[in-house]
C-alpha cells in the first residue's frame, strides 16, 4: 500500500487524536483492548509469558479485556497499516524500534506526554533506567516504553579458546583485540573466529549504528535529516570490518547460519543481541563452555551499544481504552512485569530494581552470569535510531546492501561504496 | 488425446531400460537411485531431526545417538496444531471443491457459448492470473474487514472460490471435447446443465482430477493471506503454526521438524494414493 494513501487515511485518525479527550482516571466500565504483539506469534517461552501477563493484568483488572493479536515482528507495522485503514480496533502495539518514527509519523501512534496526565507519567517514570526511556524518544516525546528489548554482546567459546592459547578470562574488549584474537583461531584451528548478526536479510541495521558509533560514527545525524555513514568515522568501522573479512576472522555467512555456528560450537566469537543469548545456551549444554562480554570497542574510545527489541506505543483514540492500553503498559513495564519479561523470554529490564532487589531477580541474576555484560552495557545504552519517513525500510535496507558489499565484495573501493549509497539514501528522507 | 501424448515419452524410456546393452542398464538404475536418494534425503533429514533430542539439534551426524519424540509432543502442546491442520484441511477442501465447481461451469460457458464480449471476458480472466497476490491482498482484506469475517475460516476461502487458472485449464479441456459429443446430446434433447454434469464431467474426470490435486496443494501450502487475516492460533492453519517455531530469538529447529513432519503427511498421503494422478498434473498443467 502507499504510504501517502497510508497518511491520507491516517490523517483523520491524527487529526482525531490531536481533539481526543483527555484519558479517565479509571476504568468503570467493561472494556476491551487489542495488543499487537509478536511474541504471541510464536511458540515457547515469549508466548507463554505474554499469556501469563495478560492473565495476571486481567485479574488485576477485571473491567479490562486484553485481545492478544499475534504478528510476527517483520509484519506487525504493515498489519497495523492495513487495521487502521480497515478500521479494526488498534490499541497497544509491540513496535520494533526501526519503525517507530513511521509508527509516530505517519501511523498516529500517541506521545504519551498527549495522552497520559504529566503526574501520572513522571511517577511511572520513577525507577526506570532513563537510557531505556530515551530507546522509544523521538524529538524528546516518548511514544514508546521500551519492552522487549536487549543489547549486542561478544558471545564467546571458551573451549576454542583454551585450545588455541588465548585466555578465556581475558575476552577481547576491542575491536584490535578481536582481530589479534581471531588471527590466533584463524592459524590453530579449523573454528569461524568472529561470527556476527550484522549482515543479512533479517539482521536490520541496530547492530551496524552500534558499531559505527562506537567510533563516533553513525549512520544518520542526531536531527535525522542526514545520512552519515559515510563520514570518515563510519568509513573507517567499515574498513576495519572488511579488513577482517579479507583476513579470514570475519565470516560471510547468512544471519541464521552465524547463529547455528555458534550455537553448534563451530564459532569461536559471535557478535549478536543478548536476546539469542537461550537459543545459545541450549546448543552449548553438555557440548561447550560458553561465555560473554561486552560489546567491542576501538581502541580507547568507550563502546557505545544500542538496542534491539521493540517497545509499547498506544494507538487508542477512544480515551476509555487509551486509558485500558495505558495500565496494561504500566503493568508489563513494572518490577512485576520486567521480572517475567526478564526471567522468562531473557529481555532486559528497564527498571535496575528488578535485578537489584530480591524481591524479584537479583539471586536469580547472580545464578546467569551470561547476563552481566547484558546489565553493565544498561548504563550506557544508546538507541536504535529509526530512520525517518514512509521509506523507513528502504533506507535502512540500501544502506545494509551497501555495507555488506563494502565489507565482502570484491571491490576494494569501499569509501565509493558507501558514498554512493549514502547519496541514494539522502533521496529516500522525506 | 493429452493423456496418450503424455505416456508417449514413457515407452522409450521403458524400452531402453528393459532391452538396454551392457553397462547402459545399471548406470541408468544406477543414475535413478542417486536422483531418488537425492530427492528423499530432505524429507529424511526433517524426520531425523525432528527425533533428535534438543542438544543434538546441530549435529551433522546422519543418525540420532538417540532418538526422541519430546519434539513431537512439544510441537503438539505449544501450538494448537491438531486444530491448525484441520483447519487447514477444511480450507483446502472447500477451496478446492468450489474452484472445481466455478471451473467447470465457467469452462463450460466459454467453451460452449458464443456471447458478445466473450473473448474480452477470457482475456480479463486470464490477465488475472498475472496479478500477484500482494497486490490484491489489503483490498481483499478491506472488503473482509466490511464483512466482518476477519479471523474466520470462511475469509481464507472467499478469495479463492474462483481462480483464472482452473478456468483456463478447464476451458481447454472442454474445448479439445469432440463436439459431436454435444451435437449428439442435443439431438437427443439434453439440456446444458445434463450435458454439462451427465456428459462433459464424466468424461474429463481426469483431467478434474488433476485440477483438485493442484488446488488442493496450492492451498494447503497458502501463507500469505492466512497470516494477514487471522488473528487467533485457533484459527489459523499449520503453515502460520510452522513460522510460530521461527523467531528472531533463534529457531526452534526439533519441534518445527516436527511439526513439518506433521504437516506433510497429509500432502504425503495423495501423493502415495494417488500418485499417478499427481504426476500427470503436474505434466498437464506445467510446474506451477
Amino acid at each position: 500500500m502507499k504510504p501517502i494513501v497510508v497518511s491520507a487515511a491516517l490523517a483523520g485518525l491524527t487529526l482525531g487524536a490531536a481533539q481526543a479527550q483527555t484519558m479517565p482516571a479509571e476504568i468503570t466500565e467493561p472494556v476491551t483492548i487489542t495488543w499487537y504483539n509478536y511474541n504471541l506469534a510464536s511458540a515457547g517461552n515469549g508466548a507463554d509469558a505474554t499469556r501469563h501477563l495478560i492473565d495476571l493484568f486481567e485479574a488485576a483488572h477485571p473491567n479490562i479485556h486484553v485481545e492478544g493479536v499475534p504478528v510476527p515482528p517483520q509484519n506487525i507495522t504493515t498489519r497495523v497499516q492495513a487495521d487502521l485503514v480497515a478500521g479494526q480496533q488498534v490499541d497497544l502495539v509491540q513496535v520494533t524500534f526501526n519503525a517507530l518514527g513511521f509508527a509516530a509519523e505517519a501511523l498516529g501512534a500517541h506521545a504519551l506526554e498527549d495522552i497520559v496526565p504529566a503526574a501520572e507519567l513522571a511517577a511511572n517514570f520513577e525507577g526506570m533506567v532513563q537510557n531505556g526511556l530515551d530507546l522509544g524518544r523521538i524529538d524528546g516525546r516518548t511514544y514508546a516504553l521500551a519492552y522487549t528489548f536487549s543489547t549486542p554482546v561478544l558471545y564467546y567459546n571458551a573451549d576454542i579458546f583454551r585450545q588455541v592459547g588465548l585466555d578465556p578470562e581475558n575476552p577481547p574488549q576491542t575491536w584490535a583485540q578481536i582481530a589479534e584474537a581471531g588471527r590466533v583461531i584463524r592459524d590453530h584451528s579449523d573454528h569461524i573466529p568472529l561470527a556476527s548478526g550484522m549482515f543479512g536479510p533479517s539482521a536490520g541495521d541496530w547492530l551496524m549504528q552500534g558499531v559505527l558509533r562506537s567510533n563516533n560514527g553513525g549512520v544518520i545525524n542526531a536531527d535525522r535529516t542526514a545520512m552519515t555513514f559515510a563520514d570518515p568515522a563510519s568509513l573507517e568501522a567499515v574498513q576495519m570490518l572488511r579488513d577482517l573479512a579479507q583476513e579470514g576472522i570475519l565470516v560471510n555467512l547468512d544471519v541464521t547460519s552465524q547463529l547455528e555456528s555458534m550455537a553448534a560450537g563451530n564459532a569461536a566469537m559471535y557478535l549478536q543481541t543478548s536476546a539469542v543469548q537461550g537459543y545459545l545456551i541450549r546448543g552449548a549444554e553438555g557440548n561447550y563452555d560458553l561465555r560473554a562480554t561486552t560489546m567491542p570497542g576501538f581502541g580507547d574510545l568507550r563502546p557505545r551499544p544500542n538496542n534491539s527489541g521493540s517497545g509499547l506505543a498506544i494507538f487508542s483514540q477512544d480515551p476509555a481504552r487509551q486509558r485500558a492500553a495505558w495500565e496494561l503498559m504500566k503493568f508489563v513495564t513494572s518490577n512485576e512485569g520486567y521480572t517475567i519479561i526478564t526471567r522468562d523470554i531473557g529481555y532486559l529490564p528497564l527498571r535496575m530494581a528488578v535485578v537489584e532487589s530480591p524481591e524479584y531477580l537479583a539471586g536469580w541474576v547472580s545464578e546467569h552470569p551470561l547476563l552481566q555484560p547484558n546489565l553493565q552495557q544498561l548504563s550506557y545504552l544508546e538507541p536504535w535510531t529509526p530512520m525517518p519517513g514512509p521509506n523507513y525500510v528502504q533506507i535502512a535496507t540500501t544502506m545494509m546492501d551497501a555495507i555488506e558489499m563494502a565489507v565482502f565484495g570484491d571491490n576494494d573501493d569501499v569509501a565509493g561504496i558507501l558514498t554512493a549509497a549514502q547519496t541514494q539514501t539522502q533521496g529516500l528522507l522525506p | 488425446m493429452t493423456d496418450t501424448a503424455l505416456q508417449a515419452p514413457a515407452r522409450p524410456v521403458a524400452f531402453r531400460l528393459r532391452f538396454g546393452t551392457g553397462w547402459q542398464r545399471p548406470l541408468g538404475h544406477g543414475l535413478m537411485i542417486l536422483l531418488s536418494l537425492l530427492s528423499v534425503f530432505p524429507i529424511y533429514w526433517m524426520i531425523l531431526t525432528s527425533l533428535r533430542p534438543e542438544n543434538e539439534i546441530l549435529s551433522t551426524r546422519i543418525w540420532p545417538d538417540a532418538a526422541t519424540l519430546d519434539n513431537y509432543a512439544y510441537a503438539l502442546s505449544a501450538i494448537p496444531m491438531l486444530r491448525m491442520l484441520v483447519n487447514t484441511f477444511v480450507v483446502s477442501a472447500v477451496v478446492t471443491a468450489i474452484q472445481i465447481l466455478t471451473g467447470i461451469l465457467a469452462g463450460y460457458g466459454f467453451s460452449r457459448w458464443r456471447f458478445r464480449g466473450a473473448s474480452l471476458l477470457m482475456g480479463a480472466v486470464a490477465l488475472t492470473w498475472l496479478v500477484p497476490l500482494q497486490v490484491v491482498m489489503i483490498p481483499n482484506y478491506l472488503l473482509v474487514a466490511r464483512l466482518g469475517m476477519i479471523d474466520t475460516l470462511g475469509a481464507l476461502i472467499l478469495p479463492h472460490t474462483a481462480s483464472a487458472f482452473a478456468i483456463l485449464l478447464l476451458v481447454q479441456a472442454m474445448r479439445s471435447f469432440p463436439s459431436e459429443v454435444y451435437e449428439a446430446a442435443r439431438m437427443d434433447g439434453a439440456n446444458h446443465a445434463h450435458i454439462l454434469w451427465h456428459i462433459v464431467v464424466p468424461n474429463l474426470r481426469g483431467t478434474i482430477a488433476s485440477l483438485a490435486i493442484l488446488v488442493f496443494i496450492s492451498t494447503w501450502n497458502e501463507y500469505f493471506w492466512p497470516l494477514l487475516l487471522t488473528r487467533s492460533a485457533q484459527n489459523s492453519v499449520v503453515q502460520i503454526g510452522l513460522q510460530m517455531f521461527i523467531t528472531a530469538e533463534g529457531t526452534q529447529w526439533g519441534p518445527l521438524m516436527a511439526a513439518s513432519t506433521l504437516a506433510s503427511l497429509p500432502i504425503l498421503a495423495i501423493y502415495l494414493v494417488l500418485q499417478r494422478q499427481v504426476i500427470a498434473s503436474f505434466m498437464k498443467s506445467g510446474l506451477r
